[in-house]
């Protein structure tokens, strides 16, 4: 078990160098000339070459990229074009909005999403079923900015029961964080809800056929028990990677929702340095939110063994 | 032969079931899985249900047990009494009440009955929090009481185990203390030691019967097998179409059958008395293995590595015309050497010699033109031939690859369904078309296609009833005769060996312990472990097809 927990962590370090070296090679190699856009319009060329110059991006590729890597190993992520200001700094800004309304709206997806799931395989093909797997797929198809904004108009607008965007802190004001955190994580939660629920859904159908969910209800076991104890446990390794996957892509998806309801998260800061070509901030960017995936991953695989004893690599 | 012959007449009725019917659900032109059934129970009674695979055996285990699957099967008439009730009038929850504690059930398949990721004491420990209010302590004394009655080692390190560290025979005690904890009135045994080996087949009949003894339970016991049969039963129904065909004690059902369909049941089941060897052909072997031994080795991150020596210094040869068989239970290697024989999986070490060529070491490339000498046949035909493909698809797909035109291989293909004794418009028909029987002579077929010298029969009838089981049987040994192939015969089943082989090698834990001619190993075996695994091959003083004991017991 531990050798096993070990090993999948070992495993990680070669993922995020070669994650490394293509951030690297992307930014070089794409068009576009960060020096020329910081001199602005009307600098000279020899003016370009001295800002070049002085970010280091006049020296061969290989020196760049031993450089670069140098700075990494310290945990220093550059400084940004625009701001001036350190991007780990700028990271550690604007993280903890993006990671709570992620976290929030994970657990507001499986606590819908799973019973959802469940109750739509033990109802296989009757009108419960049925509702499930519609709103299922309207949850899949439904842009989140579509819903974003149908929210906002019915709770905010017209019943007015929450504030319209903005974000505080839950250090500084509990209610009110959950007040303007519910509108975006159930926006967000809307296509998850969807995923979970499908995926809870087959996979639980399929264990249901098994011979020891037919031994359990032989043993008179209650339905409920032979639902959660027996099948739900069983159906667990597909879900959870359906949960995991879907908690990297949310981290990497929040654009749109920080936008739409205003959140000063790393999904703003991302589209603010896109649009300024502010290029330490975009590479730190790409590599955070691939740690984040391996991260969850790694949390995944382990979470497996958990949920049953055969797995041990 | 000692049967049973107990007498039941004056014993309570534990359950009677009256012109039981189930038919399919949900259908405009329902079909009659069981049509008007009776069968009664006395307690302290073994009944068996027997019958070939769709006689309805299985349906009426679960039409009692009340779990017929939704949606796909439902009663349609009839009475099935137990206490007076009527247990077809029951509520959802007054039937889950009944089940484990007045009646339970084991199933066939101890691999998969088990929940994989609960702990088996748990999981006998549900059935106490499902049905009684104990106290924690108490509910732990009854399960390991229960554990030590069905003979379960070390039993505080089996109670936190899960059901794949134990082995098949263990898991299936498992089963049975489940079922029976409760003391229940009714136990229903739906083909419970088909999946095992039969020295642990033999263990487990023995403990059902032991405790049926010690509680007073009657036994409703579901098999395929005479066999198993002969030795348990008092009662027995034989099942035809979702009929009962006949009902007699096991002596008379034996020694004089009524119907015809009984006589040709039992007339089907092979006799353990071996076939007399062929005379020895001149000649080169078609297959020559020597000092073939197979190692896997299990890596650890941290730990040592563990050497299991699967197949070790095996030897043995067959000539053109001639069957060997190799006999052992499960885990002795005789898959291994099956396997390594055909390089689907790599010999460490040995020489395996196909006509003149040693293949055991052949790389990729060098050893596809020798492929087509040795072929294979496998256990289950319902997984071996592709779903996806017409059967005339699979059939012609190997020698294709030799380089044989389509004209050429679809004839031969034809050729080959009449030889199987298949109509010739089943090539273009696909696999789940066919019964069980069909798609073994389809597999068949596709692997004489390739005019093999050497046929792999990788226990090829072990899925298969008996009847069809011999039917098969009789086509390897035609097909043997006209084209003169060396058989090599993988069977757990002594029966079917007796039947088929003109050699027998006997393996266990990968080496083999005996090798004779089919005649002497059978009947004047030189090894324990042989003798042993004759002496638990049930029925065995029974001449089944001749309706009376054995002349030579």
């Amino acid at each position: 078990m531990l050798g096993y927990i070990i090993r999948r962590i070992l495993a990680v370090i070669p993922v995020m160098v070669i994650v490394a070296i293509f951030v690297f090679l992307l930014l070089r190699l794409t068009p576009g000339d960060p020096a020329a856009i910081i001199a602005g319009d009307s600098a000279t060329p020899a003016q370009i070459q001295r800002i070049r110059e002085s970010l280091g991006l006049a020296d061969p590729l290989h020196i760049q990229f031993i450089t670069w890597m140098g700075q990494l190993a310290q945990g220093d992520l550059g400084t940004s074009i625009i701001s001036n200001q350190p991007v780990t700094r700028l990271i550690g800004q604007r993280i903890w909005p993006t990671l709570q309304i992620g976290t929030l709206t994970i657990i507001l997806s499986v606590l819908i999403a799973v019973p959802l799931g469940v109750l739509a395989a033990w109802r296989h093909r009757t009108w419960a079923d049925y509702a499930v797997m519609t709103f299922s797929v309207l949850g899949f198809s439904i842009p989140v900015f579509v819903i974003g904004y149908i929210f906002i108009k019915i709770f905010a607008i017209d019943l007015r029961w929450l504030p319209v965007q903005g974000y505080t802190p839950p250090g500084q004001d509990l209610q009110a964080f959950f007040t303007r955190a519910v509108l975006p994580c159930l926006t967000l939660a809307t296509i998850y809800i969807a995923l979970i629920a499908r995926m809870t859904r087959a996979s639980l159908l399929e264990v249901l056929g098994e011979d020891y969910v037919r031994t359990a209800r032989a043993k008179g076991v209650k339905e409920h028990v032979v639902l959660f104890r027996h099948a739900l446990r069983n159906a667990a390794v597909p879900i959870m990677t359906i949960i995991g996957t879907g908690f990297a892509l949310l981290i990497s998806g929040v654009v749109v929702t920080e936008s739409v309801f205003n959140i000063p998260g790393i999904g703003r800061l991302t589209v603010d340095a896109i649009l300024a070509r502010d290029y330490p901030v975009i590479q730190a960017m790409i590599l955070l939110t691939s740690a984040i995936y391996v991260f969850i991953n790694l949390l995944i695989d382990i979470s497996y063994t958990f949920f049953d004893p055969r797995i041990r690599y | 032969m000692q049967f049973r012959n107990r007498p039941f007449d004056t014993a309570p009725v534990a359950l009677k079931i009256e012109k039981l019917t189930v038919r399919t659900a949900n259908d405009d032109d329902a079909v009659k899985i069981l049509d008007q059934i009776d069968v009664t129970i006395r307690e302290g009674e073994t009944v068996c249900l027997v019958g070939e695979s769709g006689s309805g055996k299985s349906v009426t285990s679960l039409a009692i047990m009340g779990l017929l699957p939704k949606g796909a099967l439902e009663v349609a008439g009839g009475r099935v009494e137990l206490d007076g009730m009527n247990l077809l009038d029951l509520d959802a929850s007054t039937m889950r009440k009944l089940r484990a504690s007045r009646i339970s059930m084991i199933f066939q398949e101890p691999m998969t009955a088990l929940n994989p990721v609960m702990k088996v004491g748990d999981q006998i420990e549900e059935v106490l929090d499902s049905h009684t209010k104990l106290p924690a302590r108490e509910k732990k004394k009854r399960v390991i009481d229960i554990m030590e009655q069905v003979h379960l080692p070390d039993v505080e390190r089996i109670y936190g185990s899960y059901p794949h560290q134990l082995s098949g025979g263990q898991r299936q005690r498992i089963m049975i203390a489940m079922a029976l904890i409760l003391e229940p009135k009714l136990l229903i045994a739906d083909e419970p030691t088909t999946a095992l080996d039969v020295t642990t087949q033999n263990q487990v009949l023995k403990l059902i019967a032991e405790l049926q003894e010690r509680h007073g339970t009657a036994v409703l016991f579901i098999t395929h097998d005479m066999g198993v049969v002969a030795e348990i039963a008092d009662t027995v129904y034989v099942m035809r179409h979702g009929k009962i065909v006949e009902s007699a004690p096991i002596e008379t059902l034996l020694r004089s059958p009524q119907k015809d369909y009984t006589r040709n049941l039992l007339e089907a089941v092979p006799s353990l008395i071996p076939r007399d060897a062929r005379p020895l052909a001149d000649g080169a072997p078609a297959l020559d293995v020597e000092g073939l031994t197979k190692v896997y080795d299990t890596r650890s991150f941290f730990g040592r590595g563990r050497e299991t020596r699967a197949a070790q210094d095996v030897r043995f040869a067959i000539r053109p015309g001639r069957t060997l068989g190799i006999v052992g239970e499960s885990g002795s290697g005789k898959s291994t050497v099956a396997r390594c024989i055909m390089r689907l999986i790599d010999p460490t070490d040995g020489r395996i010699t196909v006509g003149k060529a040693d293949i055991a070491k052949l790389g990729r490339a060098a050893l596809q033109p020798h492929r087509k000498h040795i072929q294979i046949v496998f256990q289950d035909p319902f997984r071996s031939l592709n779903p996806r493909w017409k059967v005339g698809d699979s059939l012609i797909e190997g020698p294709l690859n030799f380089g044989q035109s389509r004209k050429q291989a679809l004839d031969h293909a034809r050729e080959l369904m009449e030889l199987v004794g298949l109509p010739p418009d089943a090539l273009g028909r696909y696999p789940h078309q066919f019964s069980g029987g069909q798609r073994q002579r389809i597999a068949i077929a596709r692997a004489i296609a390739m005019r093999p010298d050497v046929l792999v029969a990788d226990e090829a009838v072990s899925a298969l009833d008996v009847s069809v089981q011999a039917q098969v049987l009789k086509l390897l040994d035609d097909l043997q005769e006209k084209l003169g192939i060396a058989i090599l015969f993988i069977t757990h089943d002594l029966r079917v060996a007796a039947q088929i082989c003109d050699d027998v090698v006997v393996m266990q834990h990968g080496r083999i312990v005996e090798h004779d001619t089919a005649g002497n190993v059978l009947s004047r075996p030189q090894h324990e472990y042989t003798r042993a695994l004759i002496d638990a091959a049930p029925g065995r003083r029974w001449d089944f097809a001749n309706f009376r004991e054995l002349a030579t017991a």
